[in-house]
């Protein structure tokens, strides 16, 4: 029973591709499209959600209402607002690069649709369950800083040069983390299989084992995150997709009280939607690919399956948006001094701490290598960021301050 | 199959072409990229799904954007269009092309003997073999690598963390600009 | 150096609360949701001046006389006053015409420190756009006049106290008339006596308007 959205989901596929069971390229299209549409469209409706909710998180968190004039809730804002960019101008500045200003829309979604591909959404609800999808989907998500290039480059304008140049700068140097701290979880899953690093987060001798507590727990304590590697993974990954989506504190490229908006200032009507579903869809493939590395994907008790990525992913996406109303912008060059001074060597650490707990968890089991990876291991990591920290700290000018226009 | 490998190739040799024949900078540096996902795409068709993934990666995620950072820095990218490019050894250079793809090729289709090789039927590609024979036979060479990288990583650190506190502490009070007028 | 990130857990905390209490406390949502619930106004705010009127017919009732002191006090010059004649061509004391174009008054008040028989005050109301962009500001005579009801209602405290004084000048006006008429008694009588001329019994003379303003 406990798979049963995904079941039902798959029959259902099934079903309808063996209406076409006697053509054969037919049947290759629709599964194709199986596979792709659905997909598509409910991640673009996700993005429309997700609007509404960071414009209703946002607005609570600043003691404001919120949109709620179109709706229920307002929740037919997004509909409203898709209306408003489809029927605006679609300005193209003068002496802009016209085909890349045209291409960089399009440069964004793609990657970001083909990595939400990537993401192991249920049991058997993959549309690409490649051996390697991992390591693909990173490799994927790196395009995104191409199309946003496109965009700083075309426009022609100082603004959008600037934050281009300032989202390949972060882009790059967060990927790096990113991907380090993917690398404990890969380890420690010896696999790039997105499912089969889903299965590694079970528990497997308690989830077959009939008794309804073990299945229970045995569902949710396997997580990555309840691991004391896998948690500070999971925080090192956090802040780095933060970085690598463009999300706040490190939404430095359309810092909007800096350079206007960006790489996308020169965009307008239904090509700025574009972009704006691309960050957003990108930032919903890099949210999911934490879910799956860090917090069990679709593991869960009750109903594994599809109900409990999703409810992760948004739950993931909520602390986003609670973060951006929380936190300031961080300054650039603090931006490149904490991802390369910072969170990169800390994220090497903590590799080196999934191999110690391996390690322990071979020779004296469980228990014991929890025991000691939560202790030794927090504490080491600990004691290593105060240390990089001190170490970061721009040195204290200790000479008495002049003011010479006092004076 | 064969119609995604003509396509894939057209793609990169259209790629490539362009990539030389461009006078603008950035669309040049893009078109090698297209070559570069073409190839990607070439790798994916032969299964090695690894290699792709790398070369995505690699090539595009960071070879490709360390050109275009370069790049974007340039104020003039295009270029004096009037001006032909002229350069007196593009024969010995197309020679040389000619004789390296000759060199390439010739030992493989001599050994085929013009005949496609047939398909493996047990052939089974994976990360995990792919983690062993890295981890078996060539872990010496590995274990090499990783070590000169980590010396890199290390000495980029301590160069970033830049002067110590007692270094500048010293220069920067003495060295304040002061107004003529007072 | 404590833990790390401590101060971030703190700040989300701060928003965290503000998140959630914005649903079941007040002073943590205070937005007033204008089209259908309308912010309390303030009784001492103001921005557009409106005539008042006694009793119930407001032409009638018009305690504007028309001296056109306001017309002349206006800075912008935003009143236009034309006064009213009876058949005869002799002027009578109120205004046939009292515009104000509240699309150039100031709200700067002078009209109303200036008008000396209260017939002029601020208003409070705030929705006034509206569709004729050039006739639709301004006001006449009939949108104008107000009755005294509406000013205890938007300025309870200002009304109270313009109504005592007027009240007071009224007592004090009766209370001169009926001097004047015992002095005409007096003399009509013909019997003056040095010793008794006193002044009438002013027993509750109001303090005097300032006239500074
Ligand atoms: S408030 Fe001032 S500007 Fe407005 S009508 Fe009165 S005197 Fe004129
Ligand atoms: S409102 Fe007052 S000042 Fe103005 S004309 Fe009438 S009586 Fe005179």
């Amino acid at each position: 029973m406990n798979n049963y959205f995904d079941l039902k989901l798959v029959e259902l596929g099934r079903w309808i591709e063996a209406f076409f069971a006697h053509y054969p390229t037919l049947k290759l299209v629709v599964h194709l499209l199986l596979c792709t549409l659905p997909l598509a469209l409910s991640f673009m409706g996700a993005f429309a959600f997700t609007t509404w909710l960071e414009r209703k998180g946002l607005a609570r968190i600043q003691n404001r209402p919120g949109p709620n004039r179109v709706g229920l809730f307002g929740l037919l804002q997004p509909i409203a607002d898709g209306i408003k960019m489809l029927l605006k101008e679609d300005i193209v500045p003068e002496r802009s690069d016209k085909l890349f200003h045209f291409l960089a829309p399009i440069m964004l979604m793609i990657p970001a649709m083909i990595g939400v591909g990537f993401l192991p959404l249920g049991d058997g609800l993959h549309a690409l369950p490649l051996d390697s999808a991992i390591i693909f989907f990173f490799a994927i998500s790196s395009l995104n800083t191409i199309a946003v290039f496109m965009a700083g480059w075309s426009s022609r304008n100082k603004y959008s040069l600037l934050g281009g140049m300032r989202a390949v700068a972060q882009m790059i140097s967060y990927e790096i983390p990113l991907v380090l701290s993917a690398v404990a979880v890969i380890m420690m899953a010896g696999s790039l299989n997105a499912q089969e690093v889903v299965a590694s987060q079970q528990i497997s001798s308690w989830v077959g084992s009939g008794n309804i507590l073990q299945e229970f727990f045995g569902r949710i304590l396997g997580w990555n995150v309840f691991k004391p590697w896998g948690f500070a993974g999971f925080i090192f990954f956090f802040i780095a997709a933060l970085a690598e989506a463009n999300r706040s504190p490190f939404d430095l490229p359309e810092a909007d009280s800096e350079i206007i908006a960006g790489h996308l200032t020169e965009y307008s009507g239904f090509k700025y939607a574009i972009l704006f579903m691309g960050e957003y869809i990108s930032a919903f493939a890099i949210a999911g690919i934490g879910v799956t590395l860090f917090l069990g994907g679709w593991n869960g008790p009750v109903f594994a399956g599809l109900p409990w990525f999703v409810l992760k992913l948004f739950s993931l996406f909520a602390v986003m948006i609670w973060i951006r109303g929380t936190l300031p912008r961080l300054r650039v060059d603090q931006l490149m001094g904490y991802a390369w001074k910072f969170l990169f060597p800390l994220a090497i650490l903590n590799i080196f701490l999934a191999g110690f707990y391996h390690f322990l968890e071979r020779q004296w089991g469980t228990a014991i290598a929890m025991l000691a990876g939560w202790l030794f291991g927090f504490g080491a990591l600990q004691l290593a960021a105060i240390a990089l920290s001190r170490l970061n700290q721009s040195p204290t000018i200790r000479s008495k301050r002049v003011y010479q226009l006092v004076e | 199959m064969i119609v995604a490998f003509y396509l894939l190739a057209l793609i990169a040799v259209l790629g490539a072409g362009l990539a030389i024949t461009l006078r603008n900078v950035v669309h040049a540096v893009f078109s090698v990229l297209l070559f570069f996902s073409a190839l990607a795409g070439l790798f994916l068709l032969l299964l090695a799904e690894f290699i792709a993934a790398v070369q995505v990666l690699v090539y595009i995620g960071s070879v490709g954007i360390l050109m275009l950072f370069a790049i974007m820095l340039t104020t003039n990218v295009v270029g004096d269009p009037n001006r032909p490019v002229q350069s007196r050894g593009w024969v010995w250079g197309g020679l040389a092309v000619v004789a390296l793809l000759a060199g390439v090729l010739l030992p493989i289709i001599s050994r085929t003997g013009g005949q496609s090789p047939t398909p493996l039927s047990d052939f089974n590609p994976s990360v995990k073999q792919l983690g062993l024979v890295l981890m078996d036979p060539y872990f010496a060479s590995l274990g090499v690598i990783a070590l000169l990288l980590t010396a890199g990583l290390i000495g980029a650190v301590v160069a970033a963390t830049g002067a110590s506190e007692a270094d500048q502490a010293k220069t920067v009070p003495e060295n304040r600009p002061r107004f003529p007028n007072n | 150096m404590s833990l790390i990130g401590k101060g971030i857990l703190k700040g989300m905390g701060v928003t965290a609360k503000n998140f959630f209490q914005s649903y079941y406390r007040k002073e943590r949502l205070p937005t007033v949701e204008y089209p259908e619930e309308k912010a309390t106004i303030n009784q001492f705010s103001r921005n557009f001046p409106f005539l008042l009127y006694d009793g119930d017919d407001p032409v009638d009732g018009m305690r504007c006389t028309a001296c056109t002191l306001c017309e002349r006090a206006c800075p912008p010059q935003c009143i236009y006053i034309i006064k009213d004649k009876d058949e005869n061509g002799k002027a009578i004391l109120s205004p046939r015409i009292f515009d104000i174009d509240t699309s150039v008054c100031m709200s700067c008040q002078l009209c109303v420190e200036v008008c000396p028989y209260e017939a002029i005050r601020m208003d409070s109301a705030f929705e006034l756009s509206n569709e004729n962009r050039f006739e639709g500001l301004l006001l006449n005579r009939e949108e104008l006049l107000k009755p005294n009801a509406y000013y205890h209602e938007i300025h309870p405290l200002e009304a109270r106290e313009t109504d005592d004084r007027m009240a007071a000048k009224a007592a004090l006006a009766e209370a001169k008339k009926k001097a004047r008429q015992k002095r005409a008694r007096l003399a009509a009588k013909n019997k003056p006596p040095p010793g008794l001329k006193k002044t009438p019994p002013t027993r509750k003379k109001p303090p005097q308007r300032e006239k500074s303003e």
